[in-house]
């Protein structure tokens, strides 16, 4: 475990002799020390003052990696003379008569001149580079190990995890293999362990840990006296529970969303609301039921593919739809679906890999071996998806709407027997007389600029796959099916179809209605020469975004911006007819072409065309009734039954039980592409969009074992290999996730970047040996979480003295309970809770929780975005809170929250003093006071409240510990004069106090001590 | 202990109480090799920073047009425009670019108004800016702007991010980090905002993957210009001491116990809190300013007609007070229709208070180290917008390839014009200057080598400029 052996026994205890050896002040070494781990390419010198065998691992390529790989490194575009420092080989390769690098033979090794020459032309790094010089004893460092051979060894990160034995610690208290491993390292640091801390600070932290709230009074009483009998029993007891609390799934999976990059609006200009909020249930329901992290990794990346997937694995593959989605008027939609996949492979290599792809996204990564085509076969494995919405059938809402539907039938059922066949036989004549005889022109190919044009049975033509703004469909129809009769008019219906947005009859997905079309244009040829139209009309026309007007004669005006289109009837037929200049005599061949052109894709998404031999040429029916002359029997008299005048009151009846069909919430899904329309993935020359080159071929990078044999290469395949031990980092990367959750440090710092620029973990083996445990008890999170929060190294008091400070001013070695500031979601969940006030409604829609409307009016929507929820919705925990890109809910983005924009392996914990001004002055935090305040039983009875009484419970309830008598008589004193002042008028509780019914200075006063509690550092750090 | 306890940690200055006040661009510096960068940051670590070198200016204003200026209405005169008014573009010019809304076969539309030769150094400028006519041997015109992004979202984006999509640092987000703050009782980097919603949102003040304390604090048009700056409904001055001294007690016994130097920080911030609550009403009030201030800019506090004017006045406020960058928006740019009636509201929205800014900096003898810079996050098309469809005629769409801003103060030399467009106004033929190249001169001007102010991000060195931007030596003083 080379990262933490020279940390613990090397470099703090020899800081003074260290700091002389590379000429940097003390007191600047100091500071340093405490960042070696952010840094340890410029550490690895400190350790090496001590004569030792150098390691390639921990001394050499951080050096490398930070300060030669640019040019000399992976990428061999960019690659300098020609010479790779990353491959034993290529170092030590005959530059003719010499080498970079000569094994054994220091001298002799090019690369050291080079690193001390005082010749600017010749020194390394150039001067131009900006990269920090090698210290004489970094030089020394490089010699020696060149001496020792200048072994290469893989990067850490790459080499399976391997469970490590636990060392056996001559003075450690403690059987568990974590305490083992931390008091082993702080053994030779020279460090004592704190001992644990006292329990209710141990329920505190494990309540916010493990349920994102703090505990009840009741729930700590319990606790208190169960640990006075028999601690470990207690504590064991208290980690099940809150393990099988519902409000585990609810905070782990804040978490989780924060990777997931969750929001329930589309982000960039527009961020109009989306429906997504099913997964995060699905998220939620996935932790609570303890889902191994195999199949929970599978069923969001590819739940759909797998075999009879249910709604809820299809649901789960919501975590790669929650990428933005571009409205802007005139984008180009590609464009953006483009840099959703950039995200998605970002994502993915950030989540399960643990390797920072962005890289290879332009080029070949200059530091870790993943290729500019690496990355382009990654993004083809994802890239083969169409990207609906499904409808999520709500069980209580299921059971309602097939009642519905059931009455609906029978009703129908009912109206169809009691038709009076001659009446219905004289309506059917009557229609006959009146329509139109079209006949369906059978088309004999479909072609278009993108979209693949599918031929169905019934003639029409249905498009799928990838829509631009401009999309041209060339059609071409067997005309002899109308006979020798001449066409005298032609007729395109816009068919719903339900694989369409919105049941279409449009292919819009954004900007426009979904499900919206607009034809521009519509040309015709038969055998080669142009038909001319001579009138149109329309069932139905009207344009979304835009006051034109779509009338059936804007199709061949010659201006594409006229059109006709059918918003608001979605899921709808309509058509349009247009009548022919010159009838078509004795046609063979019709060549229609359909032009769709809006700022927003507007292609139909299912059509037919279907031509007359009327001498009348006809017009648009817009009755909605069925075809008489094609029509099915049943069709027809289903359809007179909707129009006959004797049917009236069953017309209404069955219009509002239809109306009362209950809609099921929907969510953004992926579905992997049918067979006949494959996505083709190209290498994009410096990354851009406009730059496809070569197509590649779907693979994981070149430097990982390939995908397993007769899994396919595919997003499933992709799934099944990220959780196989084809892929040596993703239980590390998933058990430093979870280290960090409780430790507010990973073992390795960066929690999305585990490559060549990564620090070095502080316990290597500690995490392979958790990365093991997560693998061999069968992925079990609950499993992991149970063991971390059951060392003693998790219970430790978080108290910190001065050594401790000085020599590990950040904890690293462990030998202190972990202490850090809470989220910015758990300091509102955690002050509801105290306040009593927490609603525990558990998933749906997101709500919106009080703010200032000049926070949600800085975005493009502006302040009626947000309706602050009433009753119980506005007491919801933050994890429902309505999460909007642009304008994200204030309160949490003060304290680092989120915006969904891109995958977050960690939040910053800053410190400001905005973060002190929502504390102590948004109205949110104040309404919560208040009813803490209120907990406390004063202004409400007739008794005098005792005043020390008050403030242990309000103590127990915001910090969960008592008071000292010290705290007391302070804020004693503090209640009496705002009380004094209160009373005397001269601060005005009617004002103070929200609900103006309990305005008593005693309970305005009280509102000012509660607000103070919940203002104190202890109140919003977890210790 | 408590000072002993801040000078030994890290922590203290790496979360240090916020604001950008006192932080240092230590990733850069690390790989920079610890020269003076810091050195001197660690013997102060509150102290604003060093800069890379000696810096021209102080301190930015950036008044950015959202929506996009026509460039043609106001600063890039094309005869050939009006030669050609109504005829179609020639389609090898405008062969292979993508449009938002008009298509390739688009007529040509004349520039709508007269342009005249103003100061002496002759800057050609339309009717529409009168007030800026007087500065004009102030400013900098550069007439050869380029982007990369034709959609505002992600045009505005870029300007402000050096990115065309949301999550990198915006450009004050960066000065932050790389000089500090001068001000201890309001926020370094500022946001204000008039004339309606902006495509780009949050992200283009957002400290992206920098401490989200160097974020932009946007000034809220309605209620306190911060959020909860004000006390709370009920509470007079003393009511709030006295809370936070009883919350700094509390806190210094915790401190006492604990030894945790994160509790200093956390005392710290809310001392910071309390002076930004006295500091905000003074900085919001106006009534110190002389009547002949308030008539330059045509500023009249709570009218919603003068947001612009106001917020000009503001900035100056505010960098008087030590911010380092001002961004004031003005929405209402995106002349799709009417673009000869829209042009000129505008302009008469800002172009007097713009003036003024300049005006007033140079007479307070804060231009010299003040950076102001005007404009807009692309230009418009020479080619008429019309739409059917959309209702829209006698507009301009959106146009990446050649646009107008202008600069003064700070190291800009004055009394300039850069570059040049085709008689199209098609595309730049002379001194192209991209935003890169633009962020890479502000940067050079506050003293920061844009290929220096690095900050390490998933494994990679990030800079505003990502691994472009020259330095536009023509328009330095």
């Amino acid at each position: 475990m080379p990262g933490t052996a020279y940390l613990t026994r090397k470099t703090l205890t020899l800081s003074r002799p260290a700091t002389d050896a590379i000429s940097v002040p003390y007191f600047l070494m100091r500071v340093l020390l405490s960042a070696a781990f952010l840094f340890p390419a410029f550490f690895g010198t400190l350790s090496n003052c001590v004569a030792q065998e150098v390691s390639f691992q921990r001394d050499i390529r951080p050096l490398l990696s930070d300060r030669c790989f640019k040019c000399h490194g992976f990428d061999d575009e960019t690659r300098e003379a020609d010479l790779g420092l990353h491959l034993f080989e290529q170092a030590t390769r005959d530059l003719g008569g010499y080498q970079a690098i000569k094994p054994g033979d220091a001298a002799a090794s090019e690369v050291i001149e080079r690193l001390i020459s005082d010749d600017p032309d010749e020194v390394m790094p150039p001067p131009k580079s900006n990269k920090p010089r090698f210290s004489a004893a970094e030089v020394a460092l490089m010699q020696r190990w060149i001496a020792q051979g200048a072994k290469y060894e893989q990067h850490w990160a790459f080499e399976k995890p391997v469970r490590p034995e636990v060392p056996a610690v001559a003075d450690s208290t403690s059987a568990h293999a974590i305490d083992r491993f931390i008091d082993n390292d702080l053994a030779s640091s020279g460090l004592r362990a704190n001992g644990k801390a006292a329990p209710h600070t141990l329920i505190r932290r494990l309540s916010y840990d493990l349920r994102g709230l703090p505990p009840t009074v009741p729930e700590t009483d319990a606790f208190l006296a169960a640990y006075a009998s028999d601690p470990v029993k207690a504590w064991e007891n208290l980690v099940d529970s809150f393990l099988a609390s519902p409000a585990y799934g609810e905070r782990w999976a804040r978490d989780w969303l924060d990777l997931a990059r969750y929001a329930d609006s589309n982000g960039y200009e527009k961020d109009r609301p989306r429906s997504i909020w099913p997964y995060r249930d699905w998220v939620v329901r996935a932790l609570n039921d303890d889902m191994p992290y195999d199949r929970f990794t599978i069923e969001q990346l590819a739940g759909d593919m797998l075999p009879n997937a249910t709604v809820d694995q299809r649901v789960a593959t919501g975590f790669h739809r929650n990428t933005m989605l571009n409205e802007e008027g005139g984008i180009d939609p590609l464009e953006f679906r483009y840099l959703a996949m950039v995200d998605r492979v970002a994502t993915t290599g950030s989540v399960w890999m643990g390797l920072t792809t962005g890289c290879a996204q332009c080029h070949t990564h200059k530091f870790d071996p993943i290729t500019h085509t690496d990355y382009y076969a990654l993004m083809a494995l994802m890239d083969n998806a169409d990207e609906p919405e499904i409808e999520v059938p709500v069980p209580g809402l299921e059971k309602r709407r097939a009642e519905i539907e059931k009455q609906m039938q029978a009703m129908e059922a009912e109206a169809l027997a009691q038709i009076d066949e001659a009446r219905y036989q004289e309506w059917l004549a009557g229609q006959k007389a009146s329509r139109t005889r079209w006949i369906a022109l059978p088309p004999t190919s479909a072609k278009s600029n993108l979209p693949l044009l599918e031929i169905q049975p019934d003639h029409s033509v249905f498009a799928s796959g990838d829509f631009t703004k401009r999309d041209v469909y060339e059609i071409s129809l067997d005309l002899s099916a109308v006979g020798d009769e001449p066409v005298t008019a032609l007729r395109l219906e816009a068919l719903p179809d339900p694989r369409l947005p919105a049941g279409g009859p449009g292919a819009a997905y954004y900007e426009g209605r979904k499900g919206d079309f607009f034809l521009s244009e519509v040309t015709a040829r038969v055998d080669g020469r142009p038909v001319s139209f001579a009138g149109a009309s329309v069932s139905f026309g009207k344009i979304s975004v835009g006051s034109g007007e779509a009338r059936g004669s804007n199709i061949y005006d010659g201006d594409g911006s006229t059109g006709w289109s059918t918003s608001s009837q979605e899921g709808i037929a309509n058509e349009l007819v247009v009548q022919l200049s010159e009838p078509i005599s004795k046609g063979g061949q019709l060549e229609i072409t359909l032009l769709f052109e809006r700022h927003f894709v507007a292609a139909l998404g299912r059509f037919r065309i279907s031509a007359t031999t009327a001498s009348s040429g006809g017009a648009a029916n817009s009755s909605h009734t069925p075809d008489p002359f094609t029509a099915s029997d049943p069709d027809l008299r289903r359809g007179y039954t909707r129009v006959a005048p004797e049917f009236e009151s069953y017309q209404i009846d069955y219009d509002s039980l239809k109306k009362s069909l209950p809609e099921f919430p929907t969510s953004l899904v992926m579905q992997e592409r049918p067979a006949q329309n494959p996505r083709t993935t190209h290498r994009h020359h410096r990354g851009e969009y406009l730059s496809p080159k070569e197509k590649v071929k779907a693979a994981v990078p070149a430097v990982f074992e390939p995908i397993r044999e007769g899994d396919s290469a595919n997003r499933l395949g992709l799934a099944k290999w990220l959780v196989s031990d084809r892929n040596p980092l993703v239980a590390r990367v998933a058990a430093n996730r979870a280290w960090s959750a409780f430790f507010g440090r990973g073992i390795v710092k960066t929690l999305g970047d585990y490559g060549y620029q990564s620090a070095q973990p502080s316990h290597p083996e500690l995490l392979d040996w958790l990365a093991m445990e997560l693998v061999e008890k069968g992925w079990s999170m609950k499993h992991l979480h149970r063991t971390i929060v059951t060392s003693e190294t998790y219970q430790r008091d978080s108290k910190v003295d001065s050594l401790q400070l000085e020599k590990d001013p950040d904890n690293v070695l462990l030998s202190r309970g972990p202490r850090f500031r809470l989220t910015g979601e758990m300091l509102r969940d955690g002050a509801l809770q105290s306040a009593g006030i927490l609603s525990s409604k558990a998933g749906g829609p997101g709500v919106f929780p009080p703010q200032p409307d000049s926070v949600v009016e800085l975005a493009y929507g502006g302040a009626g975005d947000w309706k602050v929820s009433k009753g119980e919705d506005r007491y919801r925990r933050s994890l429902y809170t309505f999460s909007k890109r642009t304008a994200p809910f204030a309160a949490y983005l003060t304290f680092d929250g989120p915006t969904g924009e891109s995958c977050l392996p960690q939040r910053d914990r800053s410190n400001t003093p905005l973060q002190a001004l929502t504390l102590l002055n948004d109205p949110m935090f104040h309404e919560a006071a208040e009813a803490l305040a209120r907990q406390t039983g004063s202004g409400q009875g007739t008794d005098p409240v005792e005043p020390g009484g008050v403030i242990e419970v309000l103590f127990r309830r915001v910090l969960i510990r008592p008071p000292t008598t010290v705290e007391k008589s302070e804020i004693v004193e503090y209640y009496e004069k705002q009380r004094t002042s209160l009373a005397a008028g001269e601060l005005k509780t009617e004002m103070i106090m929200g609900d103006k019914t309990l305005a008593t200075p005693e309970l305005a006063a009280w509102k000012m001590v509660a607000r103070v509690l919940l203002n104190l550092n202890e109140a919003i750090t977890r210790g | 202990m408590n000072e002993s306890l801040r000078q030994l940690t890290r922590r203290h200055f790496f979360h240090d109480c916020g604001l950008g006040l006192g932080r240092i661009g230590l990733a850069s510096a690390m790989a920079g090799g610890f020269g003076n960068l810091a050195r001197a940051a660690v013997s102060n670590p509150l102290s604003p920073r060093d800069t890379h070198f000696g810096p021209k200016a102080k301190r930015v204003i950036f008044m950015f047009m959202a929506g996009a200026p026509s460039q043609l209405e106001l600063f890039d005169d094309k005869p050939k425009l009006r030669e050609l008014d109504g005829k179609p573009i020639p389609p090898s010019v405008i062969a292979g670019q993508r449009y938002a809304f008009i298509q390739p076969n688009a007529a040509v539309l004349a520039p709508r108004f007269p342009f005249a030769k103003h100061g002496r150094c002759g800057a050609e400028l339309s009717d529409r800016l009168p007030h800026l006519t007087g500065i004009v041997d102030d400013i900098a015109i550069v007439k050869s702007m380029k982007t990369d992004q034709f959609n505002h979202a992600p045009a505005q984006l870029f300007l402000n991010t050096g990115h065309g999509l949301p999550g990198r640092p915006a450009m004050g987000s960066w000065l932050s980090y790389g000089i500090g703050s001068e001000a201890d009782d309001l926020p370094s980097f500022v946001v204000l905002k008039s004339g309606g919603n902006l495509s780009g949102g949050a992200a283009m003040w957002s400290a992206g993957f920098l401490p989200g304390s160097h974020a932009g604090v946007p000034f809220r048009e309605a209620g306190d210009p911060i959020l909860h700056v004000s006390n709370p409904a009920g509470f007079d001055n003393q009511a709030q001491r006295d809370s936070l001294d009883l919350i700094r007690k509390l806190n210094e016994r915790e401190l006492g116990t604990v030894g945790d130097p994160e509790i200093q920080t956390r005392i710290d911030a809310y001392e910071m809190a309390w002076r930004m609550q006295s500091a905000a009403p003074e900085l919001m009030n106006f009534a110190d300013e002389s009547p002949a201030t308030m008539e330059l800019y045509g500023a009249k506090p709570g009218d919603p007609k003068s947001a612009y004017a106001n917020n000009c006045l503001l900035a100056r406020r505010l960098i008087e007070r030590g911010s380092r960058f001002v961004q004031v928006y003005h929405s209402g740019w995106d002349h799709h229709s009417q673009v000869e009636a829209g042009v000129t509201a505008q302009a008469r929205e800002v172009d007097q208070a713009s003036a003024a800014l300049v005006k007033d900096l140079k007479m307070r003898g804060m231009l010299e180290d003040t950076l102001v810079v005007w404009g807009g996050e692309f230009g418009r098309t020479p080619m008429v917008e019309a739409s059917a469809a959309l209702g829209r005629s006698m507009g301009r769409d959106h146009h990446p390839q050649a646009f107008t801003m202008w600069m003064a103060g700070g190291g800009i030399k004055p009394g300039v014009t850069l570059g040049a467009t085709d008689e199209l106004g098609f595309n730049v033929v002379e001194d192209p200057v991209h935003i890169h190249d633009l962020h890479a001169t502000m940067m050079h001007l506050l003293g920061l080598d844009h290929t220096k102010l690095t900050f390490r991000y998933q494994g990679r060195d990030f800079r505003l400029t990502d691994v472009h931007g020259h330095l536009v030596e023509k328009i330095l003083a």
